[in-house]
């Protein structure tokens, strides 16, 4: 690796002089590199060739991919499990507009990430040249901010401003578009120093103790049925630790929301479970007979609530988030604050007397969940009478990580039985898309997730719908000998289709049914392990197997036919009224 | 809109560049805002320019876009001036037909009168006139004027200006 052209030019040097000429694609390397940046997935093309051009000079590891939607979901899931700003690059026209799926995934679930673009020269912009889009456009409304780089002088300024404004407060994506032209002229502009940035716009939350924590707390001590609904801003604030603390303290039961599991150990006694539309039913339940709701970093969407004029009827609402315009938003609040939910949980911790165990409240929990375990699929034990059911494959696979292994899972069916049933025990390890809902990003964000946290085994669920979105990547995995596990859990269908068809439009199916290749084969033709698995038998050893592999791997587990994920909560229903089913 | 929905008086400080007005009025679409007005012009600071936006909701709908308003890294302020004591001023130009009689004539005076109009010119071929004043007041010269031969209107939008210091949707420190 050659060493930095212009080492002066850090963060912390003198931000004022000038540095020795280079080209705005060196500049930008730079600044990626001073920002701390490793890894970039990307594609190239002719706009951001100047990039390409001087990538070799810098230690950063660019990868691959076979798809730009494939760089973007895999620089989320680099994001979501190492903490950092994930990078995704692509070129001018159809490689910029590729990332936005991915853009639009990120943004929903507050993931910090810098996606850089190139464009025609500045000669061109607006008169429809080759491969010319108007991307800042096109990207406005799924970013957090998107901006055109229109002067090599302001490349490094840029930069730093991107990564600013991608991880500081509610995190989010940040795109840069830079004309080609911009990449190759030379520039002597330092890289700022932290004073030199320009952002008076952006929110930077208030840190330090929460006043408004006094109330909550004289809340608490008020409540006989509190919970506590932890979301993925718990995760994101790196405060797991003070949520378990202030649950200990305060003996509060803690529900999770879909991208709030892993705030804790699932194994933990205070820890219920995941509520909203597939959640567990005891969980939805607590929520709806609890007195006191403490939603802390969450949005209280529509998965989450359901019908919202019968949400939590028993309960005064209490909101925690860092972006005020959260409050209010979907659940009146009567308590909102606005803060980090580490500093909130600090601030409780503080306030709160070690309370006794609220044994009233727990027995009635425990009785739910006892009805709730044995009433679900899982607890029927479909696999024992020899069908193959996917929420046996994910507790096995759970199982053969010590439920420690990091897993991304794709969206519909699987995703809810991944979430159910793998029994999570640490931050950071659940990555999904939560908000958008995203088919095809299991296999690239876990492809993301194994590159950024390689000391953590890594899998993907997915259906073989998702599968196929994104499958392509599969040459990423195998060129890059990223060592993802590939769960399919496949039923040949579009199984959350199917079911809505089955339950909601009296089984009236339309386009549930899904063709898909021979994944053995597949994978043969890829030069990567595939296993399949048809029986409850069978799974043991395909995990092993996988397991056993030293690079990617896949599984083929053919699914019992038309198995549904229950409880499910219909559409515009509340949580009161979910649907249980056994099979 | 329902019954709920109240005229919004906003008033933004932003960023002077490119993409800032379409980002903002990105946001009011995708949440279905009809913007009535939106004007914007630069400051006395360089690099800062100020909008004054209308739009009609229901208070709370209205607050929690302000807030999401503010979020935008573009924004550095947002007050939302509907129940705060303001100065509120619109610009129309308005071109009429020669008047026929009596009563367009006093119907021309009038709307002046109200709305302190001017009388650009009076040309064989139509009167143009400029209103400058509160949109109410712009609202009840015009409705003098049709019917007396209004035929062509520009208008500029509200502008508005606290008359005291206000409060902020939210603080960028």
């Amino acid at each position: 690796m050659a060493s930095l052209p212009i080492p002066a030019a850090q963060p912390g040097g003198d931000p004022g002089s000038e540095v020795a000429p280079r080209i705005g694609a060196r500049a930008l390397c730079e600044g990626l590199v001073a920002r701390g940046v490793t890894t970039i997935f990307g594609y190239p093309g002719g706009t951001v060739l100047p990039i390409y051009d001087v990538l070799r000079e810098f230690p950063l590891r660019h990868i691959l991919v076979r798809h730009e939607q494939g760089a973007a979901h895999a620089a989320d899931g680099f994001s979501r499990v190492t903490g950092e700003v994930g990078v995704a690059m692509a070129t001018s026209g159809p490689g910029a507009i590729n990332l936005i799926t991915g853009l639009a995934t990120a943004m929903m679930d507050s993931v910090p990430m810098v996606a850089i673009t190139g464009n025609v020269p500045r000669a061109l912009l607006g008169r429809d040249a080759f491969q010319e889009t108007d991307i800042v456009g096109i990207a406005l409304p799924v970013t957090k901010y998107a901006a055109l780089v229109t002067d090599p002088d302001e490349v490094p300024l840029a930069i730093a401003e991107a990564f600013e404004i991608a991880s500081t407060g509610r995190p989010g994506p940040v795109l840069l578009d830079f004309p080609k032209d911009v990449l190759q002229i030379e520039t002597s502009a330092p890289h700022p120093g932290p004073g030199d940035l320009r952002l008076p716009g952006l929110l930077r939350p208030v840190r330090g103790d929460v006043p408004e924590a006094d109330e909550l707390a004289e809340m608490i001590a008020a409540a006989e049925r509190p919970l506590i609904l932890a979301g993925h801003g718990v995760q994101i604030a790196g405060a797991t630790e003070l949520l378990r603390e202030v649950a200990e303290r305060s003996e509060i039961p803690v529900a999770h929301t879909l991208l709030g599991i892993g705030n804790m150990d699932e194994t933990h006694r205070l820890s219920l479970g995941y509520a909203g539309m597939h959640g567990w039913m005891h969980v939805n339940k607590a929520i709806q007979h609890c007195d006191l709701l403490i939603g802390i970093g969450m949005r209280y969407d529509d998965r989450i609530t359901g019908k919202t004029s019968t949400f939590a009827p028993r309960a005064r609402i209490v909101h925690v988030d860092v972006d005020r315009s959260e409050i209010g938003k979907n659940v009146r609040a009567d308590l909102g604050i606005v803060a980090d939910a580490g500093d909130l949980l600090a601030a409780l911790g503080r306030r709160l007397p070690q309370s006794p165990r609220r044994d009233a409240w727990w027995a009635e929990l425990e009785a739910w969940r006892e009805v709730s375990l044995q009433r679900s699929w899982h607890g029927s034990g479909a696999w024992r009478q020899g069908r193959l059911s996917a929420d046996y494959v994910v507790e096995q696979i759970g199982e053969a990580t010590g439920h420690t292994a990091t897993l991304a899972s794709d969206v519909g069916q699987n995703q809810m039985w991944a979430a159910r049933y793998f029994g999570f025990r640490r931050p950071f390890a659940h990555v999904s898309s939560g908000g958008l809902g995203t088919m095809g990003y299991g296999v690239p964000a876990a492809m993301g997730a194994a590159v950024g946290r390689p000391e953590h085994e890594t899998w993907a669920i997915t259906g073989d719908g998702g599968f196929q979105m994104t499958m392509q990547e599969l040459a990423t995995l195998v060129a890059e000998q990223i060592p993802v596990k590939i769960a399919v859990l496949n039923n040949h269908k579009l199984g959350m289709i199917r079911q809505w068809q089955e339950i909601i439009y009296e089984g009236n199916f339309h386009s549930a049914e899904l063709f898909g290749p021979d994944l053995v084969r597949l994978c043969e033709a890829y030069g990567m392990p595939g296993f399949r698995a048809t029986t409850p038998e069978e799974v043991v050893d395909c995990i092993a197997a996988a397991r056993a592999a030293p690079g990617p791997a896949l599984i083929d587990f053919q699914l019992d036919d038309a198995q549904n994920v229950y409880p499910m909560m219909l559409p515009g229903k509340g949580l009161s009224d979910m649907v249980e089913g056994g099979s | 809109m329902t019954d709920a929905d109240v005229r919004h008086v906003v008033s933004a400080l932003v960023v002077d560049k490119p993409g800032t007005l379409n980002r903002v009025a990105s946001l009011l679409r995708a949440r279905s805002f009809n913007i009535e007005s939106l004007t914007v012009g630069t400051t006395h600071e360089p690099g800062r320019s100020r909008m004054t936006i209308v739009i009609r909701g229901d208070d709370a709908h209205t607050h929690q876009v302000l807030a999401q308003l503010n979020r935008l890294i573009e924004v550095l302020e947002v007050v939302d001036l509907t129940d705060a004591s303001r100065f509120e001023l619109e610009l129309a130009l308005v071109e009429c037909s020669v008047p026929a009689d009596a009563a367009a004539r006093r119907a021309i005076k009038d709307a002046m009168a109200t709305a302190g109009g001017e009388l650009l010119t009076a040309g064989p071929d139509g009167w143009r006139l400029r209103l400058a004043a509160a949109p109410a007041q712009i609202e009840i010269a015009l409705a003098a004027l049709r019917g007396h031969g209004l035929r062509n209107l520009v208008r500029a939008g509200s502008v508005a200006m606290a008359a005291s210091t206000p409060s902020q949707i939210g603080e960028k420190p």
